[in-house]
């Protein structure tokens, strides 16, 4: 995405087309702008220079292979690129995305918050001024959800002080062709975090090579660095782990690292916890941390207002905050809206010109529908995280009248098996949202269901129980047989992850009257664990001293031997030969070990503890 | 060293229980006939005794020379390599394992473990080819491939090695490898036959037995052999001499059971249900499986149940147990059987008390 944004910048920023914004501007707009304008166009002419400067060795490349085929394919290019243009073109102006064309230029404009933003910038001042050696470190790692302004910030703040930018530049991805293609021409393929190490190599031994960047070398330089190259695998994360490390404890030029938290929903995703991991190590390396929080929806409404003011819309108080709730402080995300849903309000602006009220009207039906809330076109995906869905199939709300006049034609159900409707959408839905995996699902409901039942209904807890275990034969079908891609076995995790949910929707069947409830995390998994490393631990002490005890089945040791060892105990140190007392000193210590980490886990579990409270 | 090995008879003539099967396998031996063999029965009844005491019958005493290792199998499965360990227990002849501690990599492990033996087959004292002998314990909780894998490797090598498999159930073991070995059922010792043991251990350690002691032991045990020598032993640890009125205490796991079934059995509620999860959860971090933990609390259920209730609860049981063997995760399982034997109770308990 990120990469999509760059590009699109690049190709758009051409100068006449600045020209031709200008008088679009208002006032107050021009005059930040022509304030800050020339540390801008400095790191514009950065940027340029450095792309053109990576094409140009791609066009050398594809060259020697036929010149004829490149500049028709530019050709092509150019045509469908103007085409697109001048389509978009049709509705007034030469259009641009309104995120980039009412890009902040000034500390002010920043839809962040003030005191981040200051932070940001007093951290920035402090290791530009040039006596900068009473600082340890050099490098800033700003986190936050996508689209809350973080490289707008650093672009802005650095020109404000002044500052070149100087970036990672970004390999594009290769595709399976085009590696087929370069390797015939005897390019040689480098990974992606190759390459991020051979920089940060060089920007550590060398610092920037000013002259490769511009020609005033007075200037400062800022780095950043926007996309951490993707890692695959322990190998991969320890190497850019150690690589981060490294530029951290050397790097000498003001360096900011940008990270993107792709929320908090995902407890169980993979590559999110990675990031986590990333970001815990460059702080304890010492690197400063900032964290942008989402843009507040106050904010993000200014920003429409005042853009939709450049662009002469009529626009409803209503819509603008419509937007900017849906945007989820993803201020990007909400100009974009505001842009498409304008799209067509456009035209209609520019054929009726005549008669504004009949706009108003048509916005108010556009609002009345998206009032109803059938679409809303331009809201973001909404995710809700796993706690909170958990919450929802847990508290079991529901409607306290059943709806009879829906239902009666459609199912019949006995009494005893007929619930109120829901007060949530389909659970399956909730799921979705929630990016639930269905193991950790059904492991999460088993764990806590049962403080949900009223304290009577035994029966309650019995079917739920039995519908969890469904749910567990479901996830357990084809373990480890079938690939784990395989479509079958998609349906039947999704079929397990909805057994067990709508196992615990109409299994409790009285629900509590809502009351704060904290969510456990499965016991179950610690369970296995110790269990597993006990379990190891006979293994090893089978080996240790009985050459009998060693061709014995594993629950034999665990039912019979263990036991008979704890009785001995102490005498067997007197009676038995060293080495076998001293395997079953082990052993007892072993589960007094056990005991302890147990309370300490539980201990520790009820910290890590997500509240929920009534939704 | 515990009694259980210190008795533990080392050849086939001493071998108090099962002194026909031992003759029988004794003239198979002499008879330099031998085949795969399969051994079953119920844990305790003596089995891997057998198998021992036959191994030095066909190798002599150096077959007791055993070394314990634990190996690394690099495997070729496929695209990528796979690393497995695993202990082994081998003498020059023979080698013994439970490939099944390996989990899904069993398959990998019996193929392979076979295939090296018979690279390098041992030359015995006439210059002829020689057989190996590969123990495999626990045959019936390998996975459905490792058994078929298995059945393939026994054909292919059966000119190098021998096989003795041992195992609890015979009906877990696929049709494939029990026709193509000697089948040895293993019978549980009778009770007499434990108090035989029991006082000819006595008699060797000096002990002065009270009458009905050990029939006693006998009794608790189980018929497990395995299970009246250790606590023969541990009576022996906790008061000597001996009272005819002494305690022969369970062991603790069960103890811990009980004390669960009179839980469930106070009262039914998802309270007390989420309590006893906490219990049964402490029962598998210690590594008893599962089964055994579901059979032994229907044990102590039916023990406190009224008859009426009795045929439901263990249909129940039933059903829950073959559910949980097809699942992934027991204690989602268990703990429905407690619910569902709860809410059966308490039903029971309301129509009958009001």
């Amino acid at each position: 995405m990120v990469m999509g944004k760059r590009n699109s910048i690049v190709v758009l920023s051409s100068d006449e087309e600045d020209k031709d914004y200008d008088p679009l501007l208002s006032s107050s707009y021009t005059k930040s702008k022509s304030r800050s304008s020339s540390p801008r166009t400095n790191s514009r002419g950065v940027k340029k220079a450095r792309i053109s400067g990576s094409r140009s060795r791609l066009c050398k490349e594809s060259s020697k292979l036929n010149d004829v085929e490149t500049a028709l394919f530019s050709e092509d290019f150019n045509e469908v690129f103007t085409g697109c243009k001048g389509s978009a073109a049709l509705g007034r102006r030469t259009e641009e995305q309104w995120v980039d064309k009412y890009k902040p230029h000034s500390l002010e404009e920043l839809a962040v918050h003030k005191k981040k933003v200051e932070e940001v910038r007093m951290w920035f001042e402090e290791r530009l001024r040039p006596s900068k050696d009473a600082f340890g470190n050099h490098v800033l790692v700003i986190s936050g959800q996508a689209g809350v302004g973080k490289s707008t910030a650093i672009n802005v703040i650095a020109s404000h002080l002044g500052a070149k930018l100087y970036e990672w530049d970004t390999p594009t991805p290769e595709i399976w062709q085009e590696h087929l293609h370069n390797s015939r021409l005897g390019v040689q393929y480098t990974s992606k975090l190759d390459e991020f190490e051979n920089f940060v190599e060089r920007i550590r031994k060398y610092g920037l090579i000013q002259s490769s960047c511009a020609k005033e070398s007075e200037a400062p330089i800022i780095l950043l660095i926007d996309d951490l190259p993707v890692t695959n695998g322990k190998l991969a994360f320890g190497r850019l782990k150690k690589c981060l490390h490294l530029l951290v404890h050397s790097a000498r030029v003001p360096t900011a690292i940008l990270v993107t938290n792709y929320g908090n929903t995902d407890l169980a995703d993979h590559s999110a916890r990675c990031l986590e991991e990333l970001q815990l190590s460059l702080e304890s390396a010492g690197a400063c941390k900032v964290a942008f929080n989402p843009v507040t929806t106050n904010s993000i409404k200014k920003v429409l207002v005042k853009i939709s003011q450049l662009e002469q819309c009529v626009v409803t108080a209503e819509l603008i905050d419509l937007i900017a709730k849906a945007s989820g402080g993803d201020i990007r995300h909400a100009i974009t809206s505001l842009q498409f849903f304008f799209l067509k309000p456009e035209l209609m602006h520019s054929l009726s010109l005549s008669s504004p009220p009949s706009i108003s009207e048509e916005n108010e039906l556009e609002l009345d529908n998206l009032g109803d809330g059938f679409s809303l076109q331009f809201s973001r995906d909404e995710t809700l995280s796993l706690y909170h869905a958990l919450g929802k199939f847990l508290h079991n709300k529901r409607e306290t009248e059943k709806a009879k006049e829906n239902d009666q034609d459609a199912f019949i159900t006995g009494e005893r098996l007929a619930r109120l409707p829901l007060k949530m959408d389909a659970p399956e839905k909730v799921l979705c949202q929630a990016h639930g995996q269905p193991r950790p699902i059904a492991d999460f409901l088993h764990e806590n269901v049962l403080d949900f039942l009223s304290e009577e209904a035994i029966d309650d807890a019995w079917t739920v129980a039995s519908y969890l275990g469904d749910a567990d034969l479901l996830l357990a079908t084809f373990r480890g047989m079938v690939g784990r891609y395989n479509e079958a076995e998609n349906v039947l995790q999704s079929a397990a992850a909805s057994v067990a949910v709508r196992g615990v929707l109409f299994g409790n069947s009285h629900p509590l009257s809502s009351r704060w409830h904290a969510i456990r995390r499965p016991k179950l998994w610690q369970v296995e664990q110790t269990s597993l490393s006990n379990k190891n631990e006979m293994i090893r002490q089978r080996l240790g001293a009985h050459t009998e005890l060693s061709s014995s089945d594993l629950s034999v040791v665990a039912t019979e031997y263990a036991p008979v060892f704890k009785w001995l105990g102490h005498r067997a140190s007197e009676h038995l030969d060293a080495p076998e007392a001293s395997v079953s000193d082990i052993y007892m210590k072993d589960i007094n070990i056990d005991n302890m980490s147990l309370d300490d886990q539980e201990t520790e579990i009820s910290d890590g503890d997500d509240d929920i409270e009534d939704w | 060293m515990l009694w259980l090995d210190k008795y533990r008879p080392k050849t086939l003539d001493r071998i108090l229980v099962h002194e026909e099967i031992a003759q029988n396998l004794k003239k198979l031996v002499t008879e330099q006939d031998c085949p795969h063999l399969l051994f079953y029965g119920p844990p305790g009844s003596g089995k891997k005794t057998l198998i021992m005491a036959l191994i030095r019958q066909m190798f002599g005493p150096g077959a007791e020379k055993v070394k314990v290792e634990n190996r690394t199998w690099k495997v070729d499965a496929g695209s990528r390599s796979i690393d497995i360990e695993l202990t082994t227990l081998s003498s020059t002849n023979h080698v013994e394992l439970s490939p099944s501690d390996a989990g899904f990599q069993d398959r990998y492990v019996v193929q392979e473990i076979i295939k090296e033996m018979a690279k390098n087959r041992p030359i015995d004292t006439k210059g002829k080819k020689g057989y190996k002998v590969l123990v495999l314990n626990e045959v019936d909780k390998l996975s459905r491939e490792a058994q078929h894998s298995l059945r393939r490797t026994m054909e292919k090598y059966s000119a190098y090695c021998r096989l003795i498999l041992c195992c609890n159930s015979s009906s877990r073991v696929t049709e494939a490898i029990r026709s193509r070995c000697l089948n040895v059922r293993i019978n549980a010792p009778s009770e007499e036959q434990i108090v035989k043991v029991l006082e000819f251990i006595g008699k060797k350690e000096g002990l002065q037995l009270p009458p009905g002691f050990a029939s006693r032991i006998a009794e608790k045990s189980n018929r497990s052999l395995r299970r009246a020598i250790l606590s023969f032993e541990t009576c022996h640890v906790q008061q000597y001499p001996f009272t005819s009125k002494q305690a022969i205490s369970p062991m603790d796991w069960e103890e811990y059971i009980s004390e669960i079934a009179s839980d469930i059995m106070n009262e039914q509620s998802p309270k007390r249900l989420y309590q006893v999860r906490g219990k049964l959860y402490e029962l598998l971090s210690n590594c008893i499986p599962p089964e055994i933990i579901l059979k032994r609390l229907l044990y102590e259920l039916l023990r406190k149940l009224d008859v009426e209730l009795k045929h439901e609860v263990c249909h129940w049981a039933a059903y829950y147990e073959h559910r949980m063997r097809l699942g992934q995760k027991a204690i989602f399982h268990i703990e429905a059987f407690v619910a569902k034997f709860m809410s059966i109770y308490k039903d029971f308990l309301i129509t009958t008390f009001g």
